[in-house]
């Protein structure tokens, strides 16, 4: 009894203490957006990683924003409902807004701003994180580049954003266009999604957004818009832009994805440099291509033809030639030999001087 | 101070040469090469080395046979005679033959060089030993460890371009 007298009496001196208390949630974590570059009259999703927070996943957020102006002013302690953050997953949650709307400003007046500037907040206003900052990209020198493509990233994620912009002014054949659509595919054309102008969705989920004087953007997540399977590892986005219906096209175009290292490209080695009738013929290939995994070769000396297979891996496909063996009663200054590999494709078709022993 | 400095001197001395007592033991004639050699040997690696690569500092300039053509079958047989001479050799396992299977051999010294140089071992195809057939260099010679090195330098105009190094170990 006189325990829970106790603690009535603690619980009553710390009640002042928290009706005043901010509640410090931390340092916001990372933030992008999507688009990934965008105009200020355009609509825009902010999106917040706030595991570095001591939010709850999926708790009420709102958005507190000062900067470049303060739609919810006043309001602290009962945030707007337009102020609400959407709970994505994880511990992410996401904004979409349209800064030119949102702030009611020009899109000038905004780049002439200090840029995003924030809070965020539960809606009494008795949690806030620290003071945050959204970049924003700016692409306006494309304008003036002279440039026919430009991606942001340019080396695209499979589950991030990509924003690719295009100066169809540099690109023959598309003036007075109607529309530009995207022709394109993961990894080499592994996974597509082809410009079929004859079905209505497909016109509409490949067809870039005009910014005005000839430039057009385009704005995807990999995964997403190819609906690629999860685990799928993008290599590279193949693609190219159609005007109208097929009317023009610009040359194929590919990005290098980000996760993706190009691999070294293949080598192909004979070993010794140089040999004789009584040593062995190394053959070697390393850093080979997908699928690529055996060699066959033919060796001839005068009347004498030896064949055989090399079999190996990507990595390495290495064997020797028995010479020695093969070449024992044949008088021979040189050989010929021809390599060729699984696919029936030519790796070496070469000759070999044979060193005279002392 | 100076009788002192005398004293520690020769204290010194007496430590350093007092209990010098030279033993020259009693005489027996050196171990040859051949002992050392007499015997079956296994393989316990093989490889292949571009001599001219390794002269220009290439790479690779060496690759590894030992998982290939049979050779980790190879073994090789040194014989001597009752009195400690060199008779035949003969190399056993179904291995293509880099230098001839079978043969008499002699070596260039039937001990190691002052100079460090390999000795050669001859290689012919005649008990006379008239008829050198090939040779090797033995780069390794056993000592307490049972294992030898030879090596088969394949040369050009004088030229070393291919070599083959052979690790042994004594099969008991």
């Amino acid at each position: 009894m006189k325990r829970f007298i106790q603690t009535i009496v603690l619980a009553l001196l710390l009640l002042p203490n928290l009706a005043n208390a901010q509640q410090e949630m931390g340092p916001v974590g990372p933030t992008w957006s999507f688009p990934v570059v965008y105009n200020y009259d355009e609509e825009v999703t902010w999106y917040f990683d706030l595991s570095t927070t001591q939010f709850a996943m999926g708790e009420d957020i709102y958005i507190w924003i000062w900067s470049p102006s303060e739609p919810d002013a006043g309001n602290w302690e009962n945030s707007s409902d337009f102020a609400k953050l959407t709970y994505v997953s994880g511990m992410t949650w996401k904004f979409t807004l349209t800064p030119t709307l949102y702030f009611s400003m020009t899109p000038e007046a905004i780049a002439g701003s200090a840029g995003f500037w924030f809070r965020l907040k539960d809606d009494a206003g008795t949690k806030q994180s620290d003071v945050a900052n959204i970049a924003y990209t700016p692409f306006s020198s494309f304008y003036t580049a002279n440039e026919l493509i430009r991606a942001y990233p340019t080396a695209p994620s499979i589950d991030k954003g990509l924003s690719i912009l295009f100066n169809a002014n540099l690109a023959p054949g598309f003036e007075g266009a109607t529309s530009v659509h995207m022709h394109s595919g993961l990894n080499n054309w592994d996974l597509q999604v082809q410009y079929q102008s004859w079905i209505p969705e497909v016109v509409l989920k490949t067809k870039l957004k005009e910014l005005g004087n000839g430039f057009y953007k385009m704005d995807l997540v990999p995964k997403e818009y190819f609906a690629a399977p999860d685990g799928y590892i993008m290599q590279n986005m193949n693609f190219l832009f159609v005007k109208d219906d097929w009317a023009s096209t610009t040359p194929d175009q590919v990005l290098n994805a980000a996760e993706y290292v190009p691999p070294p490209p293949p080598v192909f080695s004979f070993f010794p440099q140089q040999i004789s009738k009584r040593d062995f013929l190394g053959i070697i290939r390393t850093n080979n291509e997908p699928g690529i995994i055996k060699l066959l070769y033919t060796v001839t000396a005068g009347a004498t033809q030896i064949t055989g297979e090399i079999n190996g891996s990507m990595t390495e496909i290495k064997g020797f030639v028995n010479l020695p063996t093969a070449l024992q009663n044949v008088n021979a200054t040189e050989i010929h030999v021809l390599v060729k590999d699984n696919t029936d494709r030519t790796i070496s078709d070469t000759t070999i001087p044979l060193k005279t022993l002392d | 101070m100076k009788c002192k400095l005398i004293t520690a001197t020769a204290l010194l001395a007496l430590l350093t040469f007092g209990c010098n007592e030279p033993d020259d033991g009693s005489y027996t004639a050196p171990i040859s090469i051949y002992e050392k050699i007499d015997g079956q040997w296994n393989l316990a690696s093989v490889k292949m080395v571009d001599e001219v690569a390794k002269a220009n500092g290439v790479e690779p300039n060496e690759q590894n046979l030992s998982g290939f053509f049979n050779y980790e079958d190879f073994k090789i047989r040194f014989d001597v005679d009752a009195a400690g001479q060199p008779t035949s050799y003969e190399v056993l396992g179904d291995v293509p033959t880099l230098f001839p299977a079978n043969g008499y051999y002699q070596l260039s010294s039937p001990f190691q060089q002052p100079s460090g140089s390999a000795v050669r071992i001859h290689l012919f195809s005649d008990a006379q030993k008239t008829q050198k057939t090939d040779e090797l260099r033995l780069t390794a010679v056993p000592g307490s460890a049972q294992e030898m090195e030879l090596q088969l330098v394949r040369t050009s105009s004088g030229t070393p371009f291919v070599s083959y190094v052979f690790r042994l170990t004594a099969s008991n």
